[in-house]
């Protein structure tokens, strides 16, 4: 057996598993593999926790000395993670850290959606200038690390949480914008829109109950790669010490407070380091598994 | 002529294209001064400013005139190559900018070199046998790398090179023009702390490359003539991936850029990222708006070259 015969073989493999799925396939419950199932679970479990982190039975206040300082962890509820440098306990501060992150993301993520979808789809439908001017600021925003826009607004205004839904608001919409244009400009010249035009409909209903729901797959897809891209960013900026300001934990800023002690507590970390980076892979990895979806149910169609 | 040649047309528009963008984000930074709750004035001042002050201030910076007047001022003097001066230690913005961004220029070029060392060969192995167990494990592991926030590698880096191999400085900048040797050393540690991310980056995107070029017939024309493994991997599909990496190249500057505030500011390092953030804490806004300006030149020339570098790998690219 040569090693070349065995490439020729591999792809086969890879061509034959590219042929679209059996009718019966799609219509399943969609099979997901070991690593999406935990990804769908862990953002379950952490959205649940970030709600529910009030009532949950036995859990340490985030901002009070629970324990001695700087514990490993121990199979304790509040201990799970150890304890911080003011002796608190990390889980708490972990999951109090998720419902603010959470929080202001999801904030952030629905500003941009509103304005990014209305806006491009209205460049997408009516072209010209209202084109040209989505362009221009998706054009603008790419052109500038997030973190630099943020920056810059934090200079002038402060930091603050309402600032903070909204610069990261703001860093969102020219992406998602484009995302309208294209899908609506893709689906004007499709039959079922000239029908509802021939129907008389207004552009305001073709836009919203013909061609919006066509567009929702596409950008259901592209959402939580973008979240991921928001709490890296609001993470960065809570380490660099222009996010939340504290006492609320937050996950960059539980890192960058433990930095000084690693030599001594490496532990410290863990918890933060784990939430976040977990926190991105499945979001990251549910954009990919939607995303895969999506090309399979297009090639179908 | 050749101002005729299709390819200088591309890179033409693409500056063309720069223009407005550049114009939104200078107008931006100037006007952004007015948002300052108060005057801006007084925010740099701080309360106990006398109105002396703060009126020297403004005779200074023009901070009391109008947004456009502001504006239209500051692109008068930028074309005469003055970014005034900063506020504090009153030195020539230029000047200060030139020195930072040659220290961010050389982590962001070393660490794009060191990515694409890395993963662009390790991309032509796993290709080569799609779904082997080597390609399924790098897949994984690329995964997680990209999940990694910067901030999180240069904690857990510079942990293990700094404190518990000791093998490299954990902070501090040594310039080339000093010793060659010691400024490699400072540098190691932030260029591989944002490869990380970059090298599974172009890992990715070389591989899916390579995996689709491998499936065309010309490929297959290549086997059949008996054509080694390694010799199609290098005259074929390396020639074929290398627009894709070259895309990835430029969108990375953004990331690279972005990737310099966190590693300047966890290992002390006096580049751009660094800047910024002393500027934050001090309302410069002379050397804000200096580096937005210069980011955004830089993104526009990237591109540009970006599109240069596709007509230069392949003759067939039409430009339209």
């Amino acid at each position: 057996m040569t090693a070349r015969s065995q490439d020729i073989k591999a792809q086969d493999l890879e061509a034959a598993s590219a042929l679209p799925a059996p009718a019966t396939a799609r219509l399943r419950w969609p099979r997901l593999k070991g690593f999406e199932w935990f990804a769908f679970g862990f953002v379950a479990l952490l959205i649940a926790a970030a709600v529910l982190v009030d009532v949950i039975p036995g859990l340490a206040r985030p901002n009070f000395p629970y324990g001695d300082f700087s514990q490993p962890p121990e199979w304790s509820l509040n201990g799970l993670l150890g304890t911080d440098p003011l002796g608190r306990s990390i889980l708490s501060r972990v999951l109090h850290g998720a419902r603010t992150t959470l929080g202001i993301v999801a904030v952030a993520t629905a500003i941009a959606l509103a304005i990014g979808m209305t806006a491009g789809m209205l460049a997408g439908f009516y072209r010209g200038p209202v084109e040209r001017a989505v362009d221009l600021y998706a054009n603008t925003m790419a052109s500038l690390p997030p973190i630099l826009v943020i920056l810059a607004l934090i200079a002038v205004v402060g930091n603050s949480v309402l600032t903070m839904m909204l610069a990261l608001g703001i860093l969102d919409i020219g992406v998602y914008a484009r995302i309208a244009k294209g899908g609506v400009i893709a689906q004007n010249d499709r039959d079922y829109v000239l029908a509802a035009r021939a129907m008389g409909a207004s552009d305001a209903r073709i836009l919203a109950r013909e061609i919006l729901p066509n567009l929702v797959p596409a950008l259901t897809a592209i959402v939580p790669p973008l979240v991921a891209g928001l709490i890296i960013t609001e993470g960065s900026l809570s380490f660099l010490g222009y996010g939340i300001p504290p006492p609320a934990p937050s996950w960059g800023g539980m890192i960058a407070s433990s930095t000084d002690l690693l030599s001594r507590f490496p532990l410290l970390v863990v918890g933060p380091i784990l939430a976040i980076v977990l926190t991105v892979y499945s979001l990251n990895t549910i954009g990919d598994s939607l995303a895969r979806r999506l090309n399979d149910r297009n090639r179908n169609l | 002529m050749a101002s005729d040649h299709p390819y200088l047309k591309a890179a033409a528009r693409r500056l063309a294209a720069g223009v407005p963008v550049f114009l939104v984000v200078t107008f931006a930074a100037t006007a952004l001064s007015s948002l300052a709750p108060g005057s801006a004035a007084q925010l740099i001042l701080g309360e106990n400013a006398t109105p002396e002050q703060i009126a020297s201030l403004n005779a200074q910076y023009g901070y009391n005139l109008p947004v456009i007047e502001r504006y239209l001022l500051w692109l008068g003097k930028l074309v005469r190559g003055d970014l005034g001066l900063t506020l504090y230690s009153q030195q020539p913005v230029a000047g200060l900018l030139f020195d930072r961004a040659a220290v961010t220029f050389e982590i962001a070029f070393l660490a794009m070199g060191l990515s694409l060392l890395v993963g662009v060969p390790l991309a032509m192995v796993t290709a080569s046998r799609p779904g082997g167990a080597i390609d399924k494990a790098l897949l994984a592991v690329t995964s997680v790398m990209l999940s990694i926030p910067t901030f999180v590698t240069v904690v857990v880096l510079g942990f293990l090179f700094a404190i518990v191999l000791r093998w490299l400085p954990a902070t501090g900048w040594v310039r080339f023009a000093e010793d060659p040797l010691g400024n490699l050393k400072s540098a190691a540690l932030p260029v591989l702390c944002l490869s990380v991310h970059q090298a599974a980056s172009f890992y990715r995107v070389s591989r899916a490359e390579f995996v689709s070029v491998l499936q065309e017939d010309y490929v297959l024309v290549a086997r059949a003539k008996g054509l080694p493994t390694h010799t199609i991997m290098l005259r074929h599909a390396f020639r074929a991936a290398m627009p894709q990496v070259l895309t990835v190249m430029g969108l990375s500057m953004t990331y690279l850029l972005g990737g310099s505030f966190i590693v300047e500011s966890y290992f002390a390092v006096p580049g751009i990222g660094w800047t910024v953030l002393s500027a934050v804490n001090s309302h410069d806004f002379p050397v804000m708006q200096a580096i937005l300006s210069l980011t955004v030149v830089i993104f526009v020339v990237v591109f540009m070259l970006v599109d240069l570098g596709y007509a230069l790998i392949d003759p067939r690219v039409e430009v339209a």
